[in-house]
């Protein structure tokens, strides 16, 4: 079996409305935090809707790679068996573990996903916020070993949608702590949080899909501090509601950065967010060393910039 | 080819956003943002810019940004829904920038800022003025 049985983010479409409503009504009723700025929220809803449409654009190109792929698989894995759904659970969820540690790290990817992040807010409707361009950017190519492993495409598509399902609630400030054990194992509202910060400390951590423990194993977990508020956004947050600027304004960065300096496409492709050949741009790195000098050396911090 | 029940979906989606839009403003749940004044626009420039000494600050007389010299570079703040964007540009820019009708406008020379508009008594200062 190949094509997909059902798609759970479909299915969940009526799950992320009816959810919306009850954060903004028990917003309004001052029975949960949650704030709502009327031209963000029509950016995020709209993105996500785009994202429906470019998705729908790149799915057969997509799709049509993983069944060529699954064609010269080294295993036949059965859709049936217990074991097999278990097994990409953990593998579909350690690709996407890397799928969104490549997205923050290296700027041509980070182009496709900055558009998830850069909202000041963090509601449900920032989880909606989806990219128009991760089709082009080709990060869906790394579902494929997956497929050559011998894990059916549909199977693999399945996962894929279940884990964005799941994504979805997290996107809140409504819920403060889950129980001990489940943000142990389990991203959380509370770990997702910090994902979405701006704040030095919680940049570029905890890009865990559904286990939260990928963070834990590969160094890149940071806990939500209570003496440490999240600020949402990007380092530099956008100064426009134009969704076309909000959609492409990093790919037309890029561009940019191309044609002024071309010898240095390499850096300005795959370098991190805010590389550049004179270091006159921070990436998150430099962004959280200098704030790190300043937590231990104030002294040095305000002698080297005056 | 997109199927009719494809369009169908997104006819839908779109009439959902609409509707949820339309909630988001009647419940009127944005942050509350009070207009700046000096401390606080120091604040949000101090956050935005560490290590970046003010020299001169220019609060917007409706609160709604703020301009501040420090050495060679003008930080730039100014509102966009409940939150400020914050941008830094060189000086002489900011000094070149367009005045009229109370309210200077900010070229960012950034994609995804493209300028910033901040209502001001005078522009550029009278004691900064070649």
């Amino acid at each position: 079996m190949t094509s997909p049985a059902f798609d759970p983010v479909t299915l969940a479409t009526p799950f992320f409305i009816l959810t919306v409503i009850l954060e903004i009504g028990l917003g309004r009723l001052n029975k949960v935090k949650a704030n709502y700025e009327t031209k963000d929220t029509a950016v995020s809803l709209l993105m996500g809707l785009g994202s429906t449409i470019a998705g729908v654009m790149i799915a057969g190109v997509s799709f049509a790679a993983s069944l060529w792929v699954y064609q010269h698989r080294l295993f036949n894995i059965p859709m049936t068996a217990i074991w097999a759904w278990a097994a990409v659970f953990l593998l579909e969820d350690l690709t996407y573990y890397g799928f969104h540690r490549l997205s923050h790290e290296r700027r041509i990817w980070w182009a496709a996903h900055v558009n998830h992040h850069s909202s000041t807010h963090y509601n449900l409707s920032t989880a909606l916020r989806q990219t128009w361009t991760g089709g082009i950017a080709g990060t869906w190519a790394l579902w494929l070993p997956l497929s050559l492993l011998g894990f059916p495409p549909a199977m693999v598509a399945i996962e894929k949608g279940i884990s964005l399902v799941y994504q979805y609630w997290i996107h809140t400030e409504a819920i403060r702590r889950l129980p001990r054990w489940f943000e142990a194992v389990f991203n959380t509202p509370s770990h997702h949080r910090v994902h979405h910060a701006r704040n030095p400390r919680y940049l570029d951590r905890n890009y865990a899909g559904i286990l939260i423990v990928w963070d834990r194993l590969f160094g890149s977990f940071q806990p939500e501090l209570d003496a440490e508020p999240c600020r949402y956004g990007i380092v530099k947050n956008l100064g426009t509601f134009n969704i076309f600027r909000v959609a492409f304004h990093e790919w037309i960065a890029i561009g940019l950065d191309l044609v002024r300096q071309p010898r240095h496409a390499l850096g300005w492709l795959f370098g991190p967010p805010g590389w550049s050949p004179d270091g006159s741009r921070e990436t998150s790195a430099a962004i959280k060393a200098r704030w790190e000098a300043g937590q231990t050396a104030p002294e040095q911090t305000k002698a080297r910039a005056a | 080819m997109l199927s009719q029940a494809f369009l169908v979906q997104v006819a839908a989606s779109g009439a959902a956003v609409a509707a949820l839009v339309g909630l988001a403003a009647w419940a009127r749940i944005a942050r509350p943002l009070n207009p700046l004044d000096d401390a606080t626009a120091r604040f949000y420039l101090g956050e935005e810019f560490p290590g970046c000494p003010i020299e001169r600050l220019w609060v917007a007389t409706d609160g709604a940004g703020a301009l501040a010299r420090s050495g060679a570079s003008a930080l730039v703040l100014c509102r966009l829904g409940d939150a400020y964007v914050a941008r830094q540009i060189p000086w002489a820019q900011a000094m070149a920038a367009a005045f009229r009708n109370g309210q200077i406008t900010l070229d960012l020379a950034d994609v995804a800022a493209p300028r910033a508009v901040i209502t001001l008594p005078a522009w550029p200062p009278a004691d900064l003025a070649a």
